[in-house]
């Protein structure tokens, strides 16, 4: 057979170019295959789809779907005739009239798109973050914004009267987040309430603040004292600074205080205090706190601390220590001070007249002292048995209105003489001699009278001691008292006796490191705040 | 000509004026006595906080320089150099600020922010000395671009030589035509790899299709193998290329927002504090 092919492209500018080719073979192959015939170069055609064959005119066959081999049942068989094109994939091929020695002649066309190629370049172009989506600009602009309403503009609300206050408030984080750290154990309970110490936005917590509860916390020196320029700018929060955990309140080393101490004439010129800058090396000595015009006791701690013992009225010999008479007070801190009544009184009784009844003068009121003794032996001379009024009067009889019948005025008087003669020679013989004498200074010009007793039981108030501290060293370790024979010998320790065990801020060996606030407290509760704190 | 660092940037003069601002801080906080315990609100803190402050805006006003081309406010390197060192340098000088004072607030919010700034930031050092010389053993003299172009031509050379294969094959040649891509999700150009690309896939089947090919067929088949393969490198390669151009980007998604967010608190850090002062 022999065909010609006319292909036919339709060319951009709409111009349709046409091409001819002679083909002689017995059979035509249609396909995309480049061996065949006719080449249809496109995915929608098959491999080998289809064959056009002569049988008295073209005829176009194509075998089972998809399948390559023509010799099997034919599906599709149409005669070609010209104006009855047939679509094989986007082409369409017709028959057209056979030019002269031709045995048919074929048009192919394609009807429809071109199957090209997809350009891969077209489609790589989300090849980075940025360009499948990712931002960092938006990302960003989200967390400033989740911090700034979180942490700031929800928080703020309450302190700084903005328009959302109450809802804020009603959230409840607050201004949690803005706390820096824990507070002291005492403030805990007012953690949440931020404006209890923070009065006012953007100002640095005031005084006053504090001493709305600390109203009883004392200053450090007598507000006559105060320098101006000297704690000028110092606040409470100066040294006590908050939210520094459960247990800190301020430090705890000496140079703020040495700041001033070390010089303190040049600092404030009436000071009373001596200048230190450290325990062990540059403290002064201490200074007792004695009672001015002498202490009007007489009292041997020798006799009492006699290793023998010392009498007693009802107990024989008792061998008294120092914790007969000085018992620590309720804190364990101090020693209660000396009470007749509780520490004297057991041995040194203030007996009228024990032989004659056993009964005791008031103690620490001669007036009343006076009257009992009297009232004593006229009640005696009066009421008294036959044995009492012998060993009182020292005569035989007994009280006047014992006798028979009824006394005479002048008995009465006669009775009441004789009582009123023996009070007052017993009276004097308490006062002066027996009772009172013995550690007290008596004196009579009018009435009877007793020196004051001036016992000093803070000699170094200035200083913080604590004896429960001190249990494991002796009394007599620091108070040497066994040799001494009145009261005039002062017992108090000296700094050096202290030094022995405490050494200054430095550490030192087999020694407590002492820093001021061992035993110095900064606020002294004699002088408090005044109104005008700030 | 040797290749310089940023990080030798001017004989190291940032990383010397780093140890300097490191020692100068550590020095103070050291000598330093404050009032009960180290923290920010003594003189000293306020003023490591404050070089702090004044550090972290000067660092974040580097993503400003460096898109400024035209200003001759030093080199770009230069300030790459200084941000590299004195944020590490930031470290020391914002924990001195705290004085190891931390909890759950939003200062230590700020704090924490910054290390994960400055963390997300040294691993974006680590990474550009690292990646770049990876990323010059894949791609070589090649470039992305010139890859495309190859493989695009590939497509139309195989698929124009496939038309004359059978079905199966043509079938297998016009899924990678179709179907082969670079890049397009997260997950891909982060992987380097297509676990579902047709180009592999064609490759993987191909054998099994073209056994009983002869004659010309077997000939063309050759080809279009070989094309294949050819185009399945080029897409390997420009994989790898996308993913070392990703990990370069990545951290700075983390860098930049942390930095911006720090920001943020650090704002809300000061202007609090001194609310309640």
């Amino acid at each position: 057979m022999k065909l010609l092919l006319v292909t036919r492209t339709q060319r951009p500018e709409g111009r349709v170019a046409q091409t001819r080719k002679t083909i002689e073979v017995d059979w035509v192959r249609v396909g995309r295959n480049a061996s065949c015939e006719i080449h249809l170069p496109d995915a929608r055609v098959a491999l080998e789809q289809g064959m056009i064959v002569n049988r008295d005119g073209l005829v176009y066959l194509e075998g089972e779907a998809g399948s390559q081999d023509i010799t099997r049942k034919s599906v599709r068989s149409v005669r070609m005739k010209p104006g009855e094109p047939i679509d094989v994939g986007p082409y369409r091929l017709e028959a057209i009239p056979a030019p002269e020695g031709y045995d048919g002649a074929v048009s192919v066309e394609k009807a429809r798109d071109a199957d090209v190629a997809p350009d891969f370049a077209s489609r790589v172009s989300r090849t980075t973050l940025r360009s499948i989506g990712m931002t960092k600009r938006r990302a960003a602009w989200i967390s400033i914004f989740v911090i700034a309403v979180l942490f700031f503009l929800v928080p703020a609300g309450r302190v700084l009267d903005l328009p959302w206050r109450e809802a804020a408030m009603t959230l409840g984080i607050g201004d949690r987040f803005w706390n820096p750290g824990p507070l002291m154990l005492g403030h805990q309970p007012i953690a949440a309430k931020c404006a209890a110490c923070h009065e006012v936005a953007f100002q640095q917590v005031k005084d006053r603040a504090c001493l709305k509860c600390h109203e009883k916390i004392g200053e450090h020196v007598a507000p006559a004292m105060h320098p101006a320029a000297l704690f000028e700018g110092a606040r409470c929060a100066s040294c006590h600074r908050e939210h520094k955990g459960a247990k800190a309140t301020h430090r705890d080393d000496d140079g703020m205080c040495i700041a001033c101490h070390r010089d303190i004439h040049a600092k404030a010129r009436d000071a009373k205090s001596g200048n230190v800058s450290d325990f062990a090396k540059a403290h002064p000595k201490f200074r007792l706190t004695l009672p001015t015009g002498g202490h009007g006791l007489k009292f041997p701690h020798a006799v009492h601390l006699d290793r023998k013992g010392v009498k007693s009225p009802g107990k024989g010999r008792v061998v008294l220590e120092c914790a007969s008479c000085h018992k620590p007070d309720s804190s364990g801190r101090l020693m209660q001070p000396i009470r007749f009544e509780k520490q004297c009184q057991e041995c040194h009784r203030l007996d009228i007249e024990p032989a004659v009844m056993a009964r005791e003068v008031p103690h620490g009121d001669p007036a009343a002292v006076a009257a009992m003794i009297d009232e004593f032996y006229a009640n005696l001379a009066l009421k008294g048995t036959r044995d009492s009024f012998q060993k009182a009067f020292g005569v035989p009889g007994e009280g006047l209105l014992r006798r028979a019948g009824a006394a005479s005025e002048g008995e009465r008087e006669d009775a009441l003489r004789m009582a009123s003669r023996k009070a007052a020679k017993v009276t004097a013989e308490l006062f002066d001699v027996r009772v009172c004498a013995t550690c007290h200074e008596v004196s009579h010009a009018k009435d009877w009278k007793i020196a004051p007793v001036r016992a000093s039981n803070r000699w170094m108030p200035g200083a913080r001691f604590d004896h429960k501290a001190h249990a494991s060293a002796k009394c007599a370790d620091c108070h040497d008292v066994a040799m001494s024979k009145t009261l005039r010998d002062v017992s108090m320790p000296s700094i050096e006796t202290c030094r022995e065990c405490h050494a200054g801020s430095a550490p030192t060996e087999k020694k407590v490191t002492s820093n001021c606030l061992l035993c110095h407290g900064f606020h002294d509760p004699r002088y408090t705040w005044g109104a005008d704190a700030k | 000509m040797r290749h310089y660092s940023i990080l030798e940037y001017a004989s190291f003069r940032w990383f010397k004026a780093a140890i300097a601002l490191v020692a100068t801080a550590s020095a103070a906080y050291l000598w330093h006595e404050p009032p009960l315990k180290p923290y920010g609100g003594t003189w000293l803190g306020y003023t490591l906080g404050t070089v702090g402050a004044i550090l972290i805006v000067w660092l974040m006003a580097y993503g400003i320089r460096k898109r400024r081309y035209a200003s001759t406010v030093g080199t770009v390197q230069g300030w790459l150099s200084g941000h590299v060192y004195l944020g590490t340098a930031l470290i020391v000088v914002v924990t001195l600020h705290t004085g190891f004072e931390l909890g759950w607030n939003v200062h230590t919010l700020a704090y924490v922010l910054m290390l994960l700034t400055v963390v997300s930031g040294m691993y974006g050092v680590f990474v550009y000395l690292r990646v770049p010389g990876a990323m010059t053993s894949n791609l070589g003299e090649d470039t992305l671009d010139a890859i495309v172009l190859r493989v695009g031509d590939l497509d139309r050379e195989m698929r124009e030589k496939a038309m004359s294969l059978p079905d199966t094959l043509f079938a297998l040649v016009d899924k990678s035509v179709h179907g082969s891509r670079l890049g397009g999700s997260l997950q891909r150009i982060v992987s380097g790899a297509d676990p579902k690309c047709p180009t592999a896939a064609a490759i993987r089947e191909w054998p099994q299709h073209a056994k009983r090919l002869t004659g010309d067929a077997a000939k063309l088949d050759k080809q279009v193998f070989g094309l294949l393969l050819q185009k399945n490198q080029l897409l390997e390669r420009a994989r790898r290329d996308l993913r070392y151009k990703a990990i370069l980007d990545m951290w700075l998604y983390f860098h930049v927002p942390l930095a911006f967010m720090l920001l943020a608190a650090l704002v809300v850090h000061v202007v609090s504090v001194f609310i309640y002062w």
